[in-house]
């Protein structure tokens, strides 16, 4: 299939990418209220988590959850790590975010918990909460059907991965 | 399946069906409802109807049904969004792209249902409905472009039955109909709102790029939408529905 080569190609080079944004984004994140950057790693026995070392302090150095990671291919085990991010304020009060990762896949993402401004904890429900953009990365699909994104121009549309998916489909 | 892809209000669109070829006709009658949407709605088209309203020509109460609906439409998206939505340019020129182009695709999705063509993905400009699934069965699959690369994917996502509606907006987008609101920290650079209807997933969209957290925020609380966004710092936001959605979507 054209598509899975056209998309294969694209995937392969975000890895690539992914060194890059994390060394640019170090030194954005300093003025940046800490977002998801700010991610502790935990062991790699399965099922171990930390959480968050304090959401006060810098959020700029540790950014990144460690050496080795930096490519998003999988690594050869089962094992599962998990990634408790930084809490982050929305309106309604703070909420902290968790997710595992078996064999380099994402593999879910808890939202752990929201307190309310006066400290109790609410329900979660439907909040925006931070993730880490290296496993949102390694979680895609390796074949999609259509690609979305803000809008471009006809002209833009040529270069565009709709355009590839497009002619994917045309010549397959 | 082939894609059937076609021009249309400065952008490009591409249908795919996830069964048999409709009949040409059915083709032929969707490019007609873009065509007629863009004819009465384009800033770009002088003599447009809202053309003519912006340039006082035509009073907005002797104006035709379709543009009074499309227009009351936008402000009571407006309302609920605390202003993030706004058809008002601030020049005072009312622009209803924001509306017009989902509108469009909602009409398009209705004809194909009659057509009996309920296994469809329709992308314009990035904006996309789809209903039932695709030809290999399975949920429709939406790649999210990087706003950082264009040429590469964020991620990707499966649109759940009943999820017939996946709008993206970013702060560079083409056109101007999206405005900053004075509380905004322009702090989002892209935002895809997953929704059961196109059109409310791209008003949400624009709103909160527009409006930035604060009404991210409102959207989450208030409308059962699936929402990621991504901030200037590369930061990626998710709702519970849209990571389920992501991992839904590993195959």
């Amino acid at each position: 299939m054209r598509t899975r080569a056209v998309l294969g190609s694209v995937f392969g080079s975000i890895a690539v990418l992914i060194i890059g944004w994390q060394a640019g984004a170090a030194a954005l994140t300093s003025n940046q209220s800490a977002l998801s950057t700010g991610l502790s790693t935990s062991g790699t026995t399965t099922g171990s988590s930390t959480t968050g070392s304090s959401a006060s302090g810098t959020p700029s150095p540790a950014a990144t959850p460690s050496s080795g990671s930096t490519t998003a291919s999988p690594k050869s085990s089962t094992t599962s790590k998990s990634y408790t991010g930084q809490s982050v304020n929305t309106q309604f009060g703070s909420v902290q975010v968790r997710i595992s990762v078996t064999g380099g896949k994402l593999t879910d993402v808890t939202p752990l918990h929201l307190t309310d401004f006066g400290g109790r904890s609410v329900q979660i429900s439907n909040y925006a909460v931070p993730i880490l953009r290296k496993e949102v990365l390694s979680a895609q699909s390796s074949h999609v059907n259509s690609v979305g994104g803000a809008t471009y121009t006809s002209e833009a549309y040529l270069s565009s991965l709709q355009s590839a998916l497009d002619t994917a489909g045309i010549t397959s | 399946m082939t894609p059937h892809v076609f021009t249309t209000m400065g952008t490009a669109a591409s249908l795919t069906f996830g069964e048999h070829e409709p009949h040409a006709s059915v083709l032929v009658e969707v490019e007609r409802i873009f065509a007629e949407y863009d004819k009465r709605f384009s800033l770009y088209r002088p003599f447009s109807e809202l053309s003519r309203i912006a340039s006082a020509e035509l009073a907005m109460m002797d104006a035709s049904e379709e543009l009074r609906d499309a227009y009351a439409l936008a402000l009571s998206w407006r309302e609920s969004t605390r202003n993030a939505f706004n058809p008002h340019r601030p020049d005072g020129v009312i622009d209803l792209s924001g509306v017009v182009k989902a509108l469009a695709m909602q009409a398009a999705a209705d004809v194909l249902r009659r057509a009996d063509l309920s296994n469809f993905c329709l992308n314009v400009g990035g904006d996309i409905v789809a209903g039932g699934e695709s030809a290999e069965g399975l949920p429709w699959s939406v790649g999210i472009v990087d706003p950082f690369d264009r040429s590469g994917l964020l991620t990707s996502i499966s649109l759940a039955p009943g999820r017939e509606g996946c709008a993206t907006s970013g702060s560079a987008e083409r056109g101007d109909h999206i405005w900053r609101t004075a509380e905004s920290s322009g702090e989002f650079v892209q935002a895809t709102v997953v929704a059961d209807d196109i059109v409310t997933a791209d008003v949400l969209a624009t709103a909160i790029i527009s409006g930035g957290p604060g009404i991210l925020d409102l959207v989450t609380a208030r409308w059962p939408v699936d929402v990621m966004t991504v901030d200037l710092a590369g930061a990626i936001r998710m709702t519970p529905g849209m990571s389920a959605a992501m991992l839904a979507d590993l195959r």
